[in-house]
C-alpha cells in the first residue's frame, strides 16, 4: 500500500467521524491565537491549527495526552473562526478515530471503565447516586411532575457538589416548581464521554437514558450542569430524544420574571462570575446568571476581563478534569489571580466542573483563606 | 501414590523468610489431616544450618539442596532441584509463598509436572478430604474458590502475612535428607543483583499505602509517613494537593489524574477527600483517614478515622504498629 | 527478529464485579481492554523490531471480542495477529499455556514476550509455562531489556530489588511496567491496521483436542468480599486511638 494513500485514508476517517469540516479549514491560524494554551505562562505543544493541518493531510504523530487530547472544548476559538468550523466537533471526531482502537489516555480509560459499569465516572457506587439527598427531602419522578431535576454525576457523588444539588432542590421548592428526580436507575449523561470520543459508549449512554426518561414519562428537564444541559438539549435529539432543556439559572430567571422566586435577604461582597463554556459560550446563555446573582440585594458583582463569548475556560471541559495539567499551564490558576487582583471575595459559577477546577486553584495558590468558589445556586439560597 | 505436604522454605540472606513459617503451619495442618508428613525444601548456599528451625516450626522432613549453583535465585536451577525432586518423592502438595520468586519457580515446577497451580492464595482449607485454595481475582472485587482435583502435586502460592504462624516448638526436630540433585543447565545469567536500600515498593503494586495530603504542611513532615510506610513494608503517596505545592513529585499522586490504586490497607493522613482522590483511591479493601477536620469528606469512604492531629497519631501509630509487628 | 507477543484481553480496572445467576462472573456491563501489562509487552515488541528489524505477532486466545485487543496491538505497530478460539469457557492457566505455546510453537520466533501477570485473574503463569513447554528460558518481570541477536538482557525485579539477568535467545520475557511507557495506536496505524492479517483458528488447526487441554484447576465457586461495614470513629486520646486503631486493622479488619 502506498504511503499515500494512506494519508487519504486518515482524512477520510476524520471525516467519516463527525469531522468533515477540517476540509473547509484555510489554516489562517486565529483559533490558535484565540486558545488559551497559547497564552498559558508555560507554553504548551498543542496547537489546533497544526493538528487540523496534520488531519487534513493525513499526517500523524499528534496522538498523545497532551496534544490530541488537550483540548477543552470550550469553543473560544470556534465562536472566531472566520469559517465557522465548529472545531470541537472535529476534535471530537479525531479522537474517535484513534479511541475506537484502544488508543485513550489511560486516566480516560478508567473514566470510561468507571461509566459503564457504575454508570457515573467517578468509581463510585451505583446505588450511592442518591446519597446527596441527605438532609432533604427530594420528591420522585412521577409522571404528573412538571420538571425532571437531573443531577450530574459530579454533584451526585463530590461531597463538595453535593451542595450544589440540594441548593437547586431547596431554590426550586422555594418557587414551587413541580419537579421530581429519577435516581439510581440514572446514567451519566454521556457529556465527556463523546469528547472523549468514544462514541459506542455515548451511544449507548443516550440510547439508555432517552428510553429511561420515555418510560417516565419526562418531557422536561432540569440540569444541574451546563455540561448535561448541552448534551440533553443538542446531542441526545440525534438519538430521538426530544426534550425541552433548562439550566437551572435559566428556569429560576424566568421564575424570578414571574415573580415565584424572591431573592430578598442581602448577600454581601464582591463576586466575581466565571462563566461555564458549555452554559455561555456554547448555549449563550449570558443573561440568567447576570440576572439572577443582581438580583440579591447587596450583592456587588464584577466581570472578569474576558467573559462571555471571550470568557477563559477553567480547563475542566474535554474530560481534561480527569487529566493532569502541568503547573503553569492550568486556565483556573489564571482565573484565581485574576479573581484575586480584583479582590472578589466569591468566585461565582455555575458548573460542578468549574468548581473542583477553581476550588483546586484556589487551594494550591494558596487563597483559600481570602477566597470560597460557590455555585451560583449556593449564592442564591443563602438570599432566600 | 502421592504422599507427603511439601513447602518450599525460602529464604534470603541465609535467613528463612516469616511466610515460610505461615506456609508451614498451615501445611501441618493439612499434613494431620491427611495423614502425611510434612516436609520443607531448602534451597541455596550455606543454608544447611537453618533447618533446624524448620523442624521447630513443623516440619517433619527437611530436603535440604546445598550447592554453589543455588547460591542466587535463578529460575533454571531451582526448578530443575524442586522438579526433580518432585518426581522423585511425588508428594501431594507443593506450597510456595507468593513472592517474586516463589511465583517464578511455581509456574515452571508446575508446567513440568504437568499439574495445576493457584496463585496468590489467601486461604487454604481441607473441604471433603481435598486441599481447598481460595484466591483474591479482579484486584480483590472479587474471590474465587479453587482446587486441583487429579493432577499432584497441588501447587499453589500463598500471599505472606495472611496466614497465621504458630508458634515454634523449641526442640522439635526434623529429618534432614541432604539432596544431592545437581541444578544442572542454567540459562539465566546473572549479570548484577541490586539491592534496594528502600525496599519501599512502587504505588500500583503496593499492598499497603501511606499517602499525605494538604494536612502535611510542608515537605519535611513526609518523613513521619515514611517511618510508618518502612514499618509496614508500604509505599508513600500523597494527593494533588501535596504534590501541587511541590511536596513530592508528580509519580506519588494518587488520584484519577495520578495513579489510581487498590491496596488492601490505605492510610489518608491530612487528606481532605476531593473527588478525584476519592476516586483513585476508593476501592482499597481498607481506608484509614486521619484528619483533624470531622467534616473531611475523606471519612465517607473510611472504614475506621481518627479525627485528630496527625503530627501526634501517626507516630504513636508507627510505634504501635512496630510492636505488633515485631 | 522474529518477535511474537502473548496477549490477553480484561475486564478493565474500574469494571463492577458482579456474579450471574449461575454464579460466574458477570461479563455484562463492562469495558474489554488489552491487558495493561501486555500493552507494555506489545511496546517492548515494537522497540525491538524497531531496533533490530523484524516482525511483531500477537497472538491471544479467546473469541471474537479479543480482535478489538488485537486491532489496538496492530494499531500500534504490530504486523499479524493470531486468535485461537478454545471453543470452551473450562479453561485454566495450563489449558492457555499449553494453547498458546503450541500456536507459538508453529511459528518462527526469536523471542516471546508477555505481560508478567493479567489484571484479571492475576495467576502470573501462563508465559512461564509457556516457556517451559517450548524448552525456552524465561526471565519474569522485566523492565527493561536489550535484546540483540541472539542475546537479551533483562533488568527485573527480584525479592529485594532488581537484577540483569542475560539469556540466549529464544527466550519468553515477561513485561512490567517501570521502563517504558506504551506507545498510542497512530492514525497511520489504524489505517494500516485494518489491512494487517488477522487469523482466526481453532483447536484442531493446531492439532490439538479438548483432552489435551483439560483444565487441572478447578474453579469450585465464585463469590464476593463482604460488604463494606460502615466507617467507624476510633474515639479517645491520641495514644490510646492509635492503640486502637492497630489493633482493629490486625483483629477486624486483618490486613496488618
Ligand atoms: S480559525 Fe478556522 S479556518 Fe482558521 S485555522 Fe483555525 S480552524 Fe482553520
Ligand atoms: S476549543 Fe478551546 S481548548 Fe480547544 S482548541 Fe479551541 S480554544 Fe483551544
Ligand atoms: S468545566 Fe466549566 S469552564 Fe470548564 S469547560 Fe466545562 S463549562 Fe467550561
Amino acid at each position: 500500500m502506498s504511503e499515500l494513500m494512506v494519508f487519504d485514508e486518515v482524512r477520510e476517517a476524520i471525516v467519516m467521524s463527525g469531522g468533515e469540516e477540517i476540509q473547509k479549514c484555510m489554516q489562517c491560524g486565529v483559533c490558535a491565537g484565540s486558545c488559551p494554551w497559547g497564552r498559558m505562562e508555560e507554553k504548551s505543544e498543542f496547537n489546533i491549527r497544526a493538528m487540523f493541518h496534520m488531519g487534513r493531510l493525513g499526517y500523524d504523530g499528534y496522538e498523545s495526552d497532551d496534544y490530541l487530547f488537550a483540548c477543552t472544548t470550550c469553543n473560544q476559538c470556534a465562536v472566531r473562526c472566520p469559517r465557522g468550523i465548529k472545531i470541537p466537533d472535529v476534535v471530537r471526531a479525531m479522537r474517535s478515530v484513534i479511541a475506537e482502537t484502544g488508543g485513550i489516555p489511560k486516566n480516560l480509560k478508567a473514566v470510561l471503565g468507571s461509566i459503564n459499569s457504575q454508570g457515573n465516572p467517578w468509581s463510585q457506587e451505583r446505588g450511592e447516586r442518591t446519597a446527596w439527598m441527605k438532609g432533604v427531602e427530594v420528591p420522585e419522578y412521577t409522571p404528573d411532575k412538571e420538571y425532571l431535576l437531573f443531577v450530574c454525576c459530579t454533584s451526585a457523588y463530590d461531597g463538595r457538589s453535593q451542595k450544589v444539588a440540594r441548593s437547586v432542590v431547596e431554590l426550586l421548592q422555594a418557587a414551587g416548581v413541580s419537579f421530581g428526580i429519577i435516581g439510581v436507575e440514572e446514567q451519566c449523561c454521556g457529556e465527556s464521554v463523546r469528547k472523549i470520543g468514544a462514541e459506542e459508549d455515548f451511544t449507548r449512554l443516550a440510547e439508555y437514558n432517552i428510553g429511561l426518561y420515555n418510560k417516565k414519562g419526562v418531557k422536561k428537564i432540569i440540569t444541574t450542569s451546563p455540561h448535561c444541559y448541552y448534551t440533553f438539549k443538542n446531542e441526545y435529539p440525534e438519538f430521538g430524544g426530544e426534550f425541552e432543556v433548562y439550566h437551572y439559572t435559566q428556569l429560576l430567571d424566568e421564575l424570578m420574571a414571574h415573580g415565584k422566586l424572591k431573592l430578598s435577604k442581602p448577600v454581601g461582597g464582591k463576586v466575581i462570575y466565571h462563566e461555564p463554556c458549555y452554559l455561555g459560550r456554547h448555549s449563550k446563555a449570558f443573561d440568567a446568571p447576570r440576572n439572577l446573582m443582581s438580583s440579591v440585594p447587596e450583592l456587588q458583582l464584577v466581570e472578569f476581563e474576558g467573559n462571555k463569548d471571550n470568557s477563559l475556560c477553567c480547563s475542566g471541559g474535554g474530560a481534561r478534569i480527569w487529566m493532569e495539567t502541568r503547573a503553569g499551564q492550568r486556565f483556573s490558576d489564571v482565573k484565581i489571580k485574576e479573581a484575586a487582583e480584583k479582590e472578589a471575595q466569591v468566585v461565582a459559577t455555575a458548573c460542578p466542573y468549574c468548581i473542583v477546577m477553581l476550588e483546586d486553584s484556589l487551594k494550591n495558590l494558596n487563597k483559600d483563606d481570602v477566597m470560597t468558589v460557590k455555585d451560583i445556586s449556593e449564592i442564591l439560597r443563602e438570599s432566600l | 501414590m502421592a504422599k507427603g505436604i511439601w513447602v518450599f522454605a525460602e529464604q534470603r540472606d541465609e535467613e528463612i523468610k516469616k511466610v515460610t513459617y505461615e506456609l508451614l503451619s498451615a501445611g501441618r495442618k493439612a499434613a494431620d489431616a491427611l495423614g502425611e508428613e510434612l516436609c520443607a525444601v531448602l534451597m541455596g548456599r550455606g543454608v544447611g544450618s537453618l533447618a533446624g528451625k524448620l523442624g521447630e516450626y513443623g516440619a517433619d522432613k527437611v530436603y535440604v539442596a546445598d550447592v554453589d549453583a543455588l547460591e542466587n535465585y535463578t529460575t533454571d536451577a531451582y526448578t530443575n532441584v524442586l522438579a526433580d525432586l518432585a518426581k522423585e518423592h511425588q508428594p501431594t502438595a507443593i506450597l510456595l509463598a507468593c513472592s517474586v520468586a516463589g511465583r517464578d519457580l511455581a509456574a515452571q515446577v508446575a508446567q513440568r509436572l504437568g499439574t495445576g497451580l493457584m496463585t496468590d492464595c489467601t486461604d487454604i482449607a481441607m473441604e471433603d478430604g481435598q486441599l481447598v485454595f481460595t484466591r483474591p481475582i479482579y484486584a480483590g472485587k472479587a474471590f474465587v474458590k479453587a482446587a486441583c482435583p487429579q493432577a499432584r502435586p497441588v501447587m499453589a502460592t500463598i500471599r505472606p502475612n495472611v496466614l497465621a504462624a504458630d508458634a515454634p516448638q523449641a526442640g522439635r526436630a526434623a529429618e534432614t535428607v541432604t539432596v544431592s540433585a545437581g541444578a544442572g543447565d542454567i540459562r539465566q545469567v546473572i549479570k548484577e543483583i541490586i539491592k534496594q536500600i528502600s525496599t519501599r515498593p512502587e504505588l500500583t503494586e503496593a499492598d499497603i499505602i501511606v499517602s499525605g495530603g494538604r494536612g502535611m504542611k510542608g515537605p519535611e513532615n513526609f518523613a513521619i509517613l515514611e517511618e510508618l510506610a518502612d514499618v509496614l513494608g508500604a509505599a508513600v503517596g500523597a494527593s494533588r494537593a501535596a504534590v501541587d505545592a511541590g511536596w513530592l513529585s508528580h509519580s506519588f499522586q494518587v488520584g484519577q489524574t495520578g495513579k489510581t490504586v487498590s491496596p488492601v490497607l490505605y492510610i489518608a493522613c491530612g487528606i481532605s477527600g476531593a473527588i478525584q482522590h476519592l476516586a483513585g483511591m476508593s476501592s482499597s479493601k481498607c481506608i484509614v483517614a486521619i484528619n483533624k477536620d470531622p467534616e473531611a469528606n475523606i471519612f465517607k469512604v473510611a472504614d475506621y478515622g481518627i479525627v485528630g492531629d496527625l503530627f501526634e497519631i501517626v507516630p504513636l501509630l508507627k510505634e504501635e504498629m512496630k510492636k505488633l509487628l515485631a | 527478529m522474529k518477535i511474537v507477543v502473548l496477549m490477553k484481553q480484561v475486564f478493565d480496572t474500574e469494571a463492577k464485579i458482579t456474579l450471574d445467576g449461575s454464579g460466574k462472573i458477570n461479563k455484562q456491563g463492562v469495558s474489554l481492554v488489552m491487558n495493561p501489562y501486555d500493552e507494555y509487552a506489545v511496546e517492548l515488541g515494537l522497540r525491538i523490531k524497531e531496533k533490530l528489524k523484524g516482525e511483531v505477532t500477537v497472538v491471544s486466545l479467546g473469541g471474537d471480542e479479543v480482535q478489538s485487543a488485537l486491532r489496538q496491538a496492530l494499531a500500534m505497530g504490530a504486523d499479524k495477529a493470531v486468535l485461537v478460539d478454545p471453543g470452551t469457557e473450562e479453561i485454566d492457566e495450563f489449558t492457555t499455556a499449553t494453547i498458546l505455546a503450541k500456536a507459538v510453537g508453529g511459528m518462527e520466533y526469536d523471542i516471546i514476550l508477555g505481560g508478567f501477570k493479567a489484571i484479571d485473574d492475576g495467576s502470573v503463569q501462563v508465559c512461564g509455562r509457556v516457556a517451559e513447554i517450548l524448552g525456552v528460558p524465561v526471565v519474569n518481570v522485566v523492565t527493561q531489556a536489550e535484546v540483540e541477536e541472539g542475546k537479551a538482557v533483562a533488568t527485573c525485579d527480584i525479592d529485594g530489588g532488581s537484577a540483569v539477568i542475560e539469556v540466549s535467545l529464544p527466550a519468553v520475557l515477561t513485561a512490567q511496567k517501570g521502563g517504558i511507557e506504551p506507545r498510542y495506536p497512530s492514525m497511520k496505524g489504524i489505517m494500516q491496521a485494518k489491512k494487517k492479517p488477522m487469523q482466526k483458528i481453532g483447536l484442531a488447526e493446531i492439532g490439538l483436542d479438548a483432552a489435551q487441554v483439560a483444565p487441572k484447576v478447578k474453579a469450585l465457586n465464585f463469590f464476593m468480599p463482604a460488604a463494606r461495614a460502615a466507617g467507624k470513629t476510633v474515639p479517645g486520646e491520641p495514644a490510646e486511638a492509635a492503640r486502637e486503631l492497630a489493633r482493629l486493622l490486625r483483629e477486624e479488619a486483618k490486613v496488618i
